[in-house]
């Protein structure tokens, strides 16, 4: 046994934001007194690899010479963290110790590995697995040697070898050329896109047509919206069955999302890209990081995870005044950018907001059924903490009231969710063939001068909307408002020019703010 | 020490004295300059039939530095007094079995000599229907010129004093603190108008005295002793609201509820009193005609007569006016009763309302616009 030190070079991928970045595992073996020492600014959970993989080792039959082990995780100037380094590091120490001889060439450098082991050499599944392959892809890596929990979730990414593995042992024999695994094989998005599994259909929600009716209005224009109804209205139940009624995800749309919910670790075992469209409902004590992203190092927050999909807030007024400001740049830009001392990421949010919230804080203003016991300035006070620059982003506003026991007993099904998704994917075809020129294509997404293009009234119309403007003391930012709405449903009508039933339907989704804000 | 008279009626009402000790206090000495004078200044009062504890109490009252105080609050606020050996005490409160000794105000004194006057009251949270009704009959009355006498408070008894200035009378309002109070604060507009047209701000309480919960039961007597006739617009059983009914009963004053909506729990009262026997009333003209107060001129006001809002032409709208016709509705039942699609039935909402003939609860609910709006 000679003291010249071996050493090796394994790749592997850690995740920034939501981008996957490529690492090199150095491993360098050397004699002398013993011990393992992990550099390059590993966190703790990757500091602890160093027993796992020790652990994992000697439990897949391979005993370790004592050698005074360096592992680098190069570039040495970002913090690496999470238990994904396992695997590059278990295979660099093995060829390094020699413990393994790689196969007559074989090619580290094309072939990148990460994975989680326990202690008993099986490879757990790692958050992030999805951007990790994906900018595999883009550097020019061949293989991917990753969890087998996780190959399903990477099995969309063409021109790939992904080969899932679930113990040390089968990634020793992949290396020493005895076994090759098989495989993941490739899905096509369509594929897996088979069934969009609904959660709650529009045909168990009794009654409430009329915020069926926005729901459907909402979907199809993308519109974010709020209602307003006494508790036990059924808002949360109609919320979520927005994601069923919403066109499935696209592809890029899904490798987006699925994306987020990687790195959150979100995505179910086993589960592949994203099919239905995110809901995600944080309780209203959220905090401001939580729900925007970030903490010490930064990760996305419910506006991300909402990505593509719908953030269903509710109880509005009572979250923190902050949180709720802060809502307003994904609002606008789709994209929340989360700045700590050590890390910069940006993450994509662009979502449908479905608020929910009481009429007063008592919550039975209005009610037909028992009194409300708060006084004007509670509810003035209750109402004034969402910001008007907030409502200013919500495009339909509906009040939902309790359904009658008589309603609920009312045998009459409703309609299906897969029969309102119909009417919507036709109006939302409507707007993509509308402004496939331009840089938009829901109608929630036009600004003043293309609602000016795009939103042309009949004569009737524009009549009806002056005198909507004039007894309803409308603002112009409210008219704006109405104009994208009234778009919408003649979309949904599949006619060109907003007719005068159109805007009309509109204006009832504003009348709240009358009635409430006032 | 010179004040004057006011500063004096202040000094006595802060002592907040029971009016049974304060009203033959002030029938022995004349006026408070003078009770002022005895007990503070010579500290000598008569022997006489004022109790020992009275006495006490008024000798104990600290003086200067209140006064002071007083004297620039009531300056500053335009606060006048009267006391009820004054004579323009109204004649009206003198007959009641627990009258204010002393009387603030500021305003204008004459609303107090006009012959007809109402007292309305009801529940600071009500509901969107009963504000509306209380508005449309006070400012109905006020246009056959009744005087609306109410408590300033928010909710029914601000909507009258607005109905009340609308229709063109003044309206007197009796407030449960000192007249130099920001209260309610979200009030403090209407006081104003109140005042530029002619109105009055009555209390018992001094300049200076808060509006503590106890005040507001108790001033109820003289809203409801002001007129001869009281008007429950809409109440909850267990209601402030409910004291001023007790109050008026006692006083032998007529007591009017208005029916409002009959399964509302906001007009728990209402109904309670209606089967107990109290005046049924749905327009201003009712009360008119039952206080011979129409002294054969020709009633003002469009809702006078209760007409029936006219029925509309095209066959959508007049399918949702015959079903609002049998009582407001929400979306849902509307929907029910006139067979539309909701698409359909949300547009013909829209033009209803933009027409005036329908009117958008809270709730998503629905009622006919009585053609009253002026």
């Amino acid at each position: 046994m000679g003291t010249e030190g071996m050493m090796a070079r394994i790749y592997s991928m850690g995740v920034n934001g939501t981008e996957g970045y490529p690492v090199q595992v150095e491993v360098f073996a050397v004699g002398g007194i013993p011990g393992t020492e992990i550099i390059g600014l590993p966190d703790t959970s990757v500091r602890e690899s160093r027993d796992r993989v020790n652990a994992a080792i000697i439990n897949s039959g391979i005993e370790l010479l004592p050698r005074r082990i360096t592992i680098n995780l190069a570039p040495a100037d970002l913090k690496k963290e999470g238990p994904s380094f396992d695997l590059p590091i278990a295979v660099g120490v093995l060829i390094a110790t020699r413990g393994l001889i790689p196969a007559e060439g074989f090619e580290f450098g094309k072939t990148v590995f990460f994975g989680e082991l326990s202690l008993d050499g099986k490879i757990r599944a790692v958050n992030g697995a999805l951007p990790m392959v994906i900018s595999a892809k883009e550097r020019g890596f061949q293989t991917v040697v990753l969890p087998e929990e996780n190959a399903k979730e990477a099995s969309c990414i063409e021109g790939l070898r992904i080969l899932p593995v679930s113990t040390l042992k089968e990634v020793i024999h992949y290396i020493d050329g005895s076994e090759i695994p098989v495989p993941q094989r490739q899905m096509t998005y369509e594929e897996l896109n088979r069934e969009n599994i609904i959660t709650v259909d529009m045909c168990q929600i009794r009654g409430q047509k009329a915020a069926r009716r926005a729901m459907e209005v909402a979907a199809a224009g993308g519109h974010n919206m709020l209602m307003i109804g006494v508790p036990g209205s059924g808002k949360t139940m109609l919320a979520r069955c927005l994601p069923g009624i919403l066109p499935p995800l696209t592809f890029e749309e899904s490798l987006e999302t699925t994306r987020i919910h990687s790195i959150c670790g979100r995505l179910s075992p086993g589960s592949g890209l994203m099919i239905t469209r995110p809901f995600s409902a944080p309780h209203h004590s959220a905090s401001v990081a939580s729900l925007i992203g970030g903490g010490q190092n930064a990760k996305p927050g419910e506006v991300s995870l909402a990505h593509n999909g719908v953030l269903f807030l509710d109880e509005l007024p009572e979250f923190s005044r902050a949180a709720l400001e802060a809502l307003r740049q994904p609002l606008e830009d789709g994209i929340v950018s989360v700045s700590r001392i050590r890390h910069q990421a940006q993450y994509q949010s662009s979502f449908m907001l479905i608020a929910a919230m009481n009429p007063c804080p008592c919550g039975y203003y209005g009610s037909t059924s028992r009194a409300c016991r708060c006084t004007k300035n509670e509810i003035r006070k209750y109402l004034d903490r969402v910001s008007g620059p907030l409502l200013d982003r919500i495009d339909l506003q509906i009040e939902v009231d309790a359904v009658p026991v008589q309603e609920i007993n009312d045998s009459l099904p409703a309609e299906s969710s897969a029969t309102v998704a119909a009417r919507v994917a036709a109006a939302r075809r409507v707007q993509q063939e509308r402004y496939r020129n331009e840089e938009f294509y829901t109608n929630a997404q036009l600004n003043n001068a293309a609602i000016r293009k795009y939103c042309r009234l009949s004569a009737d119309a524009e009549t009806l909307l002056n005198a909507a403007v004039e007894a309803m003391h409308m603002s112009m930012r409210g008219y704006n408002r109405v104009l994208k709405v009234a778009r919408t449903i003649a979309d949904l009508d599949g006619e060109d020019i907003i007719s005068s039933s159109h805007a009309a339907e509109a204006v009832q989704y504003r009348e709240l703010d009358q009635k409430y804000w006032r | 020490m010179d004040y004057a008279h006011s500063v004096f009626d202040a000094w006595l009402a802060g002592g907040e004295i029971p009016y049974d000790w304060l009203i033959p206090l002030l029938h022995q000495y004349g006026d408070s300059r003078e009770v002022f004078d005895r007990f503070v200044i010579r500290k000598a009062p008569m022997e006489d039939m004022i109790p020992a504890k009275c006495r006490k109490k008024l000798t104990e009252l600290s003086a200067d530095g209140p006064m002071q105080t007083c004297e620039t609050l009531m300056e500053k606020h335009g606060i006048s007094s009267m006391t009820i050996l004054d004579e323009d005490y109204p004649a009206c409160l003198r007959e009641l079995s627990d009258p204010p000794g002393i009387l603030f105000y500021t305003g204008d004194l004459s609303c107090l000599l006009r012959r007809k006057r109402v007292s309305m009251v009801g529940s600071r949270t009500a509901s969107y229907l009963g504000l509306r009704a209380a508005r449309t009959i006070a400012r109905d009355l006020s246009k056959n010129g009744v005087v609306i006498v109410s408590g300033l408070a928010c909710g029914i008894d601000a909507e009258c004093h607005r109905g009340c200035l609308e229709g063109g009378s003044p309206t007197i309002a009796v407030l449960g603190c000192g007249l130099d109070q920001d209260y309610p604060q979200e009030n403090e507009p209407l006081k104003k108008d109140i005042l530029s047209r002619n109105g009055l701000l009555l209390s018992e309480y001094a300049p200076g005295i808060k509006p503590l919960g106890h005040h507001f039961p108790y001033r109820n007597r003289i809203i409801s002793g002001l007129s001869e006739i009281l008007i429950l617009m809409e109440a909850k059983l267990r209601s402030g609201s409910m004291t001023t009914v007790t109050h008026a009963l006692k006083q032998g004053k007529e007591v009017y509820a208005y029916p409002g909506d009959p399964v509302s729990p906001m007009s728990e009262a209402n109904r309670t009193l209606l089967r107990e026997g109290a005046g049924y009333f749905t327009t201003a003209k009712d009360i008119l005609e039952d206080m011979n107060w129409l002294d054969n001129q020709p009633l003002v006001g469009q809702n006078i007569g209760c007409s029936a809002p006219e029925e509309p032409a095209d066959s959508t709208e007049a399918a949702v006016y015959n079903a609002l016709l049998k009582g407001n509705l929400g979306f849902d039942e509307l929907l029910q009763t006139t067979k539309l699609i909701p698409s359909e039935l949300l547009s013909t909402l829209t033009v209803m309302q933009i027409k005036n003939k329908i009117e958008a609860l809270p709730g998503k609910r629905y009622a006919l616009r009585q053609s009253s709006s002026c």
